[in-house]
């Protein structure tokens, strides 16, 4: 079968954990909306009951033995996002999208690892999620700024990568595929992950990066780019933004000076990355590119 | 959030470890008393939460009582890097024979804690790791499995430690782990941990930050931001989990999201403004919310104008533009706002908004709204 995107299409059967709060409830039926084949959803306490017509089970293992799905969706508040990611991995779901914001640094990492040893992926948290345009959206995402197309986008930022995208849609460029990565400490994939399966897409031509200051992901995904055939662009935010209170020496000793929108766009920039100044560069950027 | 070294320094002795004898002083007054209960000659150390305290003059050293109560006025009357000196750590002053270097924190790209050991501690240690990198260990830890102690041993004696000495030191490494993990810490810290000439092995510094976002189940932690945070809008908006940063100039920001928040302070630079501030409210936004951050802008009197740039995927639209309209109605600010405000159920927030006779910018782009405001300041 032809990889019409990466991670998802629209043949992948979605999971809500948490799918009976507001924000889950609302959220299920945008999808619903686009065609995400959302097949079940998750609360404990409220199964039996329906959210715009899908099934809710009180677990994760009740949903899928009725409903098999390859990925989850996660709505769940912030101090049990820890049980609910785990529980989806013990029922062998294999992609994980965390929504939730304000996530301990801890519970990340302790995620991370359990995907790991289980070769499962997660994505976030306080991601927007993934969207293939046309075919699905596992996320909050506006629909409308979206258009089919052959750009893939990461991004660590949410609302910057609707700008971006809607800068593209509204110039005729569509997506492959745009993935919100998420910009917190520590996150479940790495740039360099999602670039690494966009250089296999056949059905992306190129990919535009949405980077900010903080952490070292545009810096370790530059040595990917070195490596790549497909043209990258890319728009770093937070040139303005002061470097804030150092995180003592531990942080200092690992970083050496990396994690600066400056240090960020000069790396990429090596790598043979071309840097937009502004969000609306990016179109002129991804239309050279494109052509050559 | 970060703790004072006192705070850390408690938690600290409750895991075993060894830390100098001290007291605290609200006032000059209680330096007295606090001098007699630690005993001469002592350190003075100003419980300010930055880095670099030291070489900035926050720590003092006297053998005398009047000494002690003289240069504790002092650093009480003074500003340390521009943070007040309310409080005072009157420590015993120790021998010292070497400075060490103990660290825990997490690897963002791995999402690993990395233990760092260095032989050579206190203020320069950033620079062993560039001059002398055979004298510092760092090892990723996994979190699921811990740190064995005899893994702390392993560490100490990649280092060159062994017998008693590698057993005390290791022992130590082996507590500050326990303290990362059971307080999610995003970073703990001892610099210098320091050998006596007794060979007694001391935290004469403690670093503890704990991650905001684990605090639900840290109750023995008192949030106390009057204490921690200066700034007054700062301490407002961090109340109500909006994220701020103070900047120089006199265009205020609010933004639904860090990366586009961001990137509207940038804009505003590069078409010639100064922001004031960056603010952002992440995806919980609701009516009261965003009235909230709207009155907290104005209350800056240094703002010349107000852009607030709005993103509806999760955010409610229809409910961030009544927040607005009430802050806005309410308080009748003088300084001209402009709203880009763009997603889901964008044309109700829009008429709220244009009904009330907020100007709205309709387009995706940060960029015509920050043109447009430059030409309503006529810059």
């Amino acid at each position: 079968m032809r990889l019409m995107c990466i991670l998802v299409n629209e043949k992948t059967r979605i999971i809500v954990q948490g799918i009976t709060g507001g924000v889950g409830s609302i959220q299920t039926k945008l999808m619903l909306d686009y065609g995400s084949k959302i097949v079940a959803g998750v609360t404990p306490g409220k199964g039996g009951t329906t959210v715009h017509g899908v099934p809710v089970y009180d677990t994760v293992k009740a949903a899928v033995s009725e409903h098999p799905a390859d990925a989850s969706i996660l709505f769940v508040p912030a101090p049990f996002i820890k049980d609910a990611t785990v529980e989806a991995i013990d029922s062998d779901i294999k992609l994980l999208v965390i929504i939730t914001e304000h996530i301990p640094v801890h519970d990340t990492a302790y995620i991370r690892e359990q995907t790991e040893f289980v070769g499962a992926r997660a994505i976030g948290p306080t991601t927007p999620g993934i969207i293939c345009p046309g075919k699905t959206k596992i996320g909050i995402m506006p629909a409308n700024v979206f258009m089919e197309g052959n750009v893939g986008i990461i991004s660590r930022s949410g609302t910057l990568l609707y700008e971006i995208a809607g800068n593209l849609t509204l110039a005729g460029i569509g997506q492959s595929a745009c993935v919100g990565i998420g910009a917190d400490p520590v996150v479940g994939t790495d740039m360099m992950d999602i670039l690494r399966l966009f250089e296999e897409d056949e059905h992306t031509k190129l990919v535009a990066i949405v980077g900010e200051i903080g952490g070292v992901q545009e810096e370790e995904a530059a040595k990917f780019i070195r490596k790549m055939t497909k043209p990258v662009v890319a728009y770093v935010a937070g040139r303005v933004a002061s470097p804030g209170e150092r995180m003592g020496h531990a942080g200092a000793i690992i970083l050496r000076g990396r994690g600066t929108a400056q240090s960020k766009i000069d790396v990429l920039r090596n790598a043979g990355v071309r840097i937009a100044n502004r969000p609306s560069d990016v179109v002129g950027l991804v239309k050279t590119c494109l052509q050559c | 959030m970060r703790l004072f070294e006192y705070e850390a320094k408690e938690i600290f002795r409750r895991f075993g470890i060894l830390v100098p004898n001290g007291a605290i002083a609200g006032s000059p007054d209680e330096v007295d008393s606090a001098v007699r209960k630690v005993g001469l000659p002592v350190a003075i150390k100003a419980q300010v939460l930055v880095g670099g305290r030291g070489k900035a003059g926050g720590i003092k050293f006297a053998d005398s009582l009047e000494e002690a109560v003289e240069k504790a006025k002092e650093l009480m009357s003074e500003k340390i890097m521009g943070h007040r000196v309310r409080r005072i750590l009157i420590e015993e002053k120790l021998d010292i024979r070497h400075e060490y270097y103990l660290g825990v924190t997490i690897d963002q790209l791995s999402g690993k804690p990395v233990v760092v050991f260095s032989k050579e501690g206190g203020v320069d240690v950033e620079t062993v790791t560039e001059e002398r990198p055979e004298a510092l260990i760092s090892k990723h830890v996994s979190l699921s499995r811990g740190l064995f102690q005899f893994e702390a041993r392993d560490i100490c004696q990649q280092l060159g430690l062994d017998g008693a000495f590698l057993l005390k030191v290791s022992s130590i490494l082996h507590r500050l782990y326990s303290v990362f993990d059971q307080y999610d810490a995003m970073i703990a810290e001892i610099n210098p941990l320091v050998e006596t000439n007794e060979d007694k092995i001391y935290a004469v510094d403690a670093m503890l930050e704990v991650d905001d976002n684990s605090l639900f189940r840290h109750s023995d932690i008192k949030l106390d931001l009057s204490r921690r945070v200066e700034d007054e809008i700062k301490r407002e908006a961090t109340k109500r989990r909006l994220s701020y940063v103070k900047l120089k100039g006199d265009i205020g920001v609010i933004g639904s999201g860090a990366g586009l928040t961001m990137t509207t302070i940038d804009l505003i630079k590069d078409f010639g403004g100064e922001p004031a501030n960056f603010l952002e409210t992440g995806g919980a936004i609701t009516e009261q919310l965003m009235e909230r951050a709207v009155e907290l802008m104005l209350r800056d009197k240094r703002l010349r104008a107000l852009l607030i740039n709005l993103y509806g995927g999760i955010n409610p639209m229809p409910a961030a533009a009544k927040g607005i309209v009430r802050a806005y109605e309410r308080l009748r600010p003088k300084i001209p706002i402009l709203v880009k405000l763009v997603g889901n159920q964008q044309e109700e927030a829009w008429s709220r908004l244009e009904s009330a006779g907020i100007p709205v910018v309709k387009e995706i782009q940060t960029e015509v709204a920050v043109k447009k405001l430059m030409s309503t300041l006529g810059r």
